[in-house]
């Protein structure tokens, strides 16, 4: 009986807990758009450092650390798919994996370049709290030999999903509110020439 | 002999009448008992004065009336006056010199002062600088360089750097000094401004905190 009444009282707290964080108000338009360039300003830079991970003229401990924040970007787990003009099939690396990949690409010279980055599926606060949307991204690879002619170019469209959640940390004794960015799941879309 | 007698005579009354008149001279550049009297009255009430503190004359004023009691000489009738000029004399001399000492003091402090706000000044518009250099440089070794340059300002590389998103208190994930400089380095770009900085007892920063622009 004793149980009983214990798994009645939690599952209690455990749900009017759970509605009182689901009840938090929504965030007023000038919050939403500071979260909103948040996390498109994380893809961004997530396209910065694809590019200097890709450049054959980045150092090596430079690539190196510049991996390592591009993988605190990700939700742990996350994968990013790979495409290829010459296979149907599109390969999911973990970040990590595939950016050391992308570190290595058997070219001479590489040439990695994002652009219309947009949200195609805005921020959506889902029942945890958590933000949820998705952005596009159009990423333009060429690969040159050493003699400097270009043997690989392609265009692939891909769907990032995006989660942004609010946290607190004590910092100096002072209770911060930050919204963590993490991105999710890099898709393939499409691959094209061009 | 009469004749001579005659210049004898008038020769020694010109001695008399000049010798009479310069005596007569020097004799009312004297002070009369009643003068005296009231000299020693106004010495030893002023010197009391400046001897208790209740003069509201200036340390330089009492020096100067003291001086002005020294012309006259009283070590003969009024010993005492003499006494009260000595302690008043180190009284004025001691109360100048703890005077000048608290200026000096007060002048050190200012000068403490203002060094200490142009040094806390001066990083903010040190960082801002640095961090367009970072942003700005010609190549990686060049930005680096200036990373560690920038870096001696912090307490630590580690030091947090916190980025104000807006004027509700949400902020960015926090990141350290080192990872934010090598950020701009990376994105090569400068999207804040500087919004506060905590410095540690040895004037280095152990909190950066950036607003977004």
């Amino acid at each position: 009986m004793k149980k009983v009444l214990f798994a009645i009282a939690f599952a209690f707290f455990a749900l009017t807990g759970y509605q009182a964080f689901a009840q938090e108000p929504e965030l007023n338009p000038e919050r939403k758009q500071a979260i909103d360039s948040l996390a498109l300003e994380k893809v961004r830079d997530l396209s910065k450092y694809v590019k200097l991970i890709g450049s054959k003229n980045t150092p090596w401990s430079e690539a190196n650390r510049v991996i390592d924040r591009a993988e605190e970007l990700f939700a742990p787990d996350a994968e990013i798919g790979v495409s290829s003009l010459s296979k149907t099939k599109v390969e999911y690396y973990k970040v990590r994996k595939y950016l050391e990949r992308l570190m290595r690409l058997n070219y001479d010279r590489v040439e990695i370049d994002w652009y219309k980055i947009q949200y195609v599926s805005d921020l959506q606060r889902q029942p945890d709290g958590t933000y949820v949307g998705v952005i596009t991204i159009f990423q333009t690879f060429k690969g040159y030999d050493a003699e400097g002619r270009l043997v690989y170019q392609d265009t692939t469209k891909k769907d990032i999903t995006v989660y942004v959640k609010r946290k607190e940390t004590q910092i100096g004794g002072k209770l911060i509110g930050f919204w963590d960015v993490l991105l999710g799941d890099m898709r393939v879309k499409e691959t094209t020439h061009k | 002999m009469f004749k001579h007698l005659k210049s004898i005579i008038i020769i020694a009354m010109v001695a008399l009448v000049t010798i009479c008149g310069a005596t007569s001279c020097k004799s009312s550049g004297k002070m009369t008992k009643k003068e005296y009297k009231a000299k020693v009255e106004q010495a030893t009430k002023d010197l009391n004065a400046i001897l208790d503190g209740t003069t509201e004359w200036s340390l330089e004023e009492q020096q100067a009336r003291v001086n002005e009691i020294k012309q006259v000489d009283f070590s003969k009738k009024n010993p005492e006056i003499m006494e009260m000029i000595d302690r008043a004399e180190a009284k004025i001399a001691r109360e100048i010199a703890e005077r000048d000492r608290l200026a000096e003091e007060q002048r050190l402090a200012e000068e403490q002062r203002l060094r200490e706000l142009e040094e806390q000044n001066k990083p903010k518009t040190g960082l801002t600088e640095y961090f367009n250099m970072i942003a700005n440089a010609k190549d990686v070794n060049t930005a680096n360089g200036y990373i560690r340059d920038a870096l001696k300002m912090f307490e630590s590389p580690d030091a947090v750097v916190l980025i104000l998103l807006n004027n509700y208190g949400d902020y960015d994930r926090p990141t350290t000094a080192q990872n934010y400089l090598n950020y701009i380095k990376d994105q090569k770009k400068v999207s804040v401004i500087v919004n506060d900085v905590i410095y540690n007892s040895d004037n280095k920063i152990k909190q950066l905190e950036l607003k977004k622009k």
